[in-house]
């Protein structure tokens, strides 16, 4: 309840900050609001779309907040997506089954390429104490030039810059879907994104593997004490974080998308962890979180079209809204402030307030 | 204290909001000089930004051209990324706030258009370098629809000529973005120019196959300064980039080592980088620029859109012949002789005694 009311302060503040810029260039606020809303909902297209947007951002805020409880900080969601969605389409090009059978196939293709890209950073840190952070920045450019190198080697499509589109056997878009969301993008990636909401929700708050995970990011000295097997649980993490990850990519690249390009990191990995602070690490909270992002990213658009304001600085405002908005755990800071103002200000932010200093 | 700092800092905030919000109130009119029954003209952006001395940067100035020009509005958004449904939105956005003449520079647009040709039909689309098609690479060009090349080759091929001409001797290199159509069409006219010139001219440049790389983006401008640092070692006297943000890395280097005195250049690619290459004052790095003249031909589909003669439903060509490529009007670092030389070649493909290959062939890459 409090990390809620402490989300939407900050969801609040930043739409301020965002409206005080469109003021600054001249625009009214309340026109740019209205048009950036309108953008992502005004009908029942731009609102699949605006859904779509969000299904990865789901995913990648997911693992980032999974990992956040057992104390990592997973910064290479982009390239754990890109791995995941690179095994998917390559399933997706060479494989000849039935329907149901290759999605499945997609998908666990897709869990197992994230999962082993975040499973180095996971070994390394358990055996080695290498740093996260550090490791799964550079998994992230190691799987930019795979991919880079094996889409144009083995998948290349007409272009030298993007691989064969898959078929629409293998896409995740459903016609059903699609007709019913008059030629949206949106895809069934929307589905397996809020199973995977449930699932995750249901690991970490169910479970004694989720509990431990939990013990090992509060304290690790203690859960080790504990007799938890805390290396075994830090690589599990990531493991887990990392198929996140790569459903993410298997559900931008075979779903909102239909081939792979070669020259990009996904945003989205970065973005989710915003989503991730956003939505205090709780996969509801990421849900809703992602939600947001992906009216912003929708409507920008459409409001950058109907006022008169330069592109860059329509991305500018989304993105102070969304650095407010990841401000979260500052207010959580002044909210505890003010509850005990006389005692003293020994903070228990958690693991995510100590994750925010480092 | 740390509360008073958080307190000044939000009152500074809220001080300047209201300033400044208040002088920016008042050029909001102004901005929509055009009125609202002008034309209103389209354009998504490629990857990259729209200053990008590239494709994005040429396009657009056309379209400012039509402005001043035939006072028509304009505006252009910028993709989140560069997937055929994020091009579909832009293009959806720009179409429901009434812009209805979309011009999209760029080959990764042409699954877009096709869909957005069928979805908008009253809208109008200018693609450039593209043929819009379903993903199978057969052209569905329809009645709203302008699919336009660029013979780059030919531009190569006059950019090499005068490189040759105006070094005598020496050695080249090249810089491409990533290796795709219109930078290896440039790569390949480049080499064919500078071979030109030497069996024509009596020159004496060489190219080798190692001075001959494509970085692998249009936007690493740090790695574009670095390859050019190694070939200026490597002895190369003149690079030509077909690169975006990595050649004005190439660009870079070569200002600094200019500035330190070396006689090293740099030819520009798709528009007129002279102005990018200035040191020293008036002096600039650049030779001369192998330009597509992307800004002339976006003008002329608005003109004849204007006019009611919309070439809709055609694939067109610009090249030497009809002026849709070549090099600068002005070129400071060229000599006169290197200028005629120029046009003697330039005439002689205009009438077909030069061909100009778009294929590899022999050549480098």
């Amino acid at each position: 309840m409090r990390n809620t009311i402490v989300s939407l302060i900050s969801i609040i503040l930043g739409l301020i900050a965002g409206g005080l810029l469109m003021l600054f260039i001249g625009a009214s606020p309340v026109e740019g609001y209205t048009y950036l809303f309108q953008g992502a909902l005004k009908n029942i297209s731009r609102i699949g779309d605006t859904l779509a947007t969000a299904t990865p951002l789901i995913f990648t805020g997911l693992a980032v907040a999974f990992a956040f409880r057992t104390g990592l900080f997973n910064i290479g969601a982009a390239g754990q997506m890109l791995i995941g969605g690179l095994a998917a389409t390559a399933v997706a090009l060479t494989m000849d089954l039935s329907r149901p059978i290759l999605i499945l196939v997609m998908v666990l293709a897709g869990i197992i390429g994230g999962s082993l890209w975040a499973f180095i950073p996971g070994l390394l840190k358990a055996r080695f104490n290498v740093h996260e952070v550090v490791s799964t920045i550079m998994m992230n450019w190691i799987a930019y030039w795979v991919v880079y190198y094996i889409v144009p080697a083995n998948f290349k499509g007409g272009t030298e810059t993007e691989s064969k589109l898959i078929s629409e056997t293998a896409s995740l878009k459903m016609p059903l879907l699609t007709e019913m969301f008059q030629g949206s993008y949106i895809n069934m990636g929307i589905f397996f994104a809020v199973l995977a909401v449930i699932v995750i929700a249901f690991i970490i708050n169910k479970t004694t593997l989720g509990y431990e995970l939990k013990a090992v990011g509060f304290n690790r000295h203690a859960a080790e004490y504990a007799g938890m097997r805390v290396n075994r649980n830090i690589i599990l993490s990531m493991l887990i974080s990392g198929a996140l990850a790569g459903l993410g990519g298997v559900a931008l690249y075979t779903g909102n998308a239909s081939s792979m390009q070669i020259g990009i990191l996904p945003s989205q990995g970065y973005d989710g962890i915003a989503v991730a602070l956003l939505g205090a690490n709780s996969p509801i909270g990421v849900f809703f979180a992602a939600v947001l992002f992906g009216i912003l990213y929708s409507g920008t658009g459409f409001m950058n079209a109907m006022i008169e304001i330069p592109p860059e600085l329509a991305n500018t405002i989304i993105a102070i809204i969304i650095y407010f908005a990841a401000t979260s755990v500052l207010i959580q800071r002044v909210f505890n402030k003010f509850r005990n103002t006389k005692t003293n200000s020994n903070d228990v932010a958690g693991p995510v307030g100590k994750k925010g200093e480092s | 204290m740390k509360k008073r700092k958080f307190g000044l800092a939000m009152s500074l905030i809220l001080a300047a909001g209201t300033l400044l919000g208040a002088c920016g109130g008042g050029d909001k009119d102004t901005g929509k000089d055009n009125g609202k029954d002008a034309v209103k003209i389209g354009m998504v952006t490629d990857a990259g930004t729209i200053d990008d001395k590239s494709f994005n940067q040429g396009t657009w100035e056309g379209i400012l051209l039509a402005k001043e020009e035939l006072g028509i509005q304009e505006k252009y958004l910028k993709p989140a990324g560069t997937t055929e449904a994020e091009y579909l939105k832009e293009m959806g956005n720009l179409y429901d706030a009434g812009y209805k003449f979309i011009v999209t520079p760029g080959f990764k647009f042409e699954t877009a258009v096709f869909k957005a040709q069928d979805k908008y039909k009253d809208a109008k689309f200018v693609i450039l370098d593209g043929n819009p098609h379903s993903g199978d690479f057969k052209p569905v060009v329809k009645d709203n629809t302008v699919a336009i090349f660029f013979a780059e080759q030919e531009s190569g091929f006059l950019a090499g000529v005068a490189t040759a001409v105006e070094l005598k001797e020496g050695e080249a290199g090249f810089i491409g973005g990533m290796e795709i159509p219109a930078p290896q069409k440039f790569n390949w006219g480049f080499q064919q120019g500078i071979k030109y010139a030497n069996e024509n001219f009596g020159t004496n440049v060489t190219i080798k196959a190692e001075n001959v790389i494509y970085q692998g983006t249009f936007s690493d401008s740090a790695a574009g300064g670095q390859i050019a640092a190694q070939m200026y070692d490597r002895g190369v006297d003149v690079i030509f980039t077909a690169a975006g943000g990595v050649g004005v890395g190439a660009i870079n280097e070569a200002k600094t080592r200019a500035k330190a005195g070396d006689k090293i250049w740099i030819v520009g690619v798709d528009v007129d980088q002279y102005e990018d290459g200035k040191y020293d004052g008036d002096k600039s790095v650049i030779l001369t620029s192998a330009m597509k003249k992307l800004d002339v031909v976006t003008l002329d589909m608005i003109k004849r859109e204007l006019d009611g003669k919309f070439p809709g439903g055609e694939t067109l060509t610009f090249d030497a012949k009809n002026d849709g490529i070549g090099l600068p009007e002005e070129n400071p670092n060229l000599s006169d002789e290197t200028t005629a030389k120029v046009k003697e070649a330039l005439d002689k493909i205009k009438s077909g005694d030069i061909k100009v290959a778009a294929e590899q062939g022999s050549l480098f890459k």
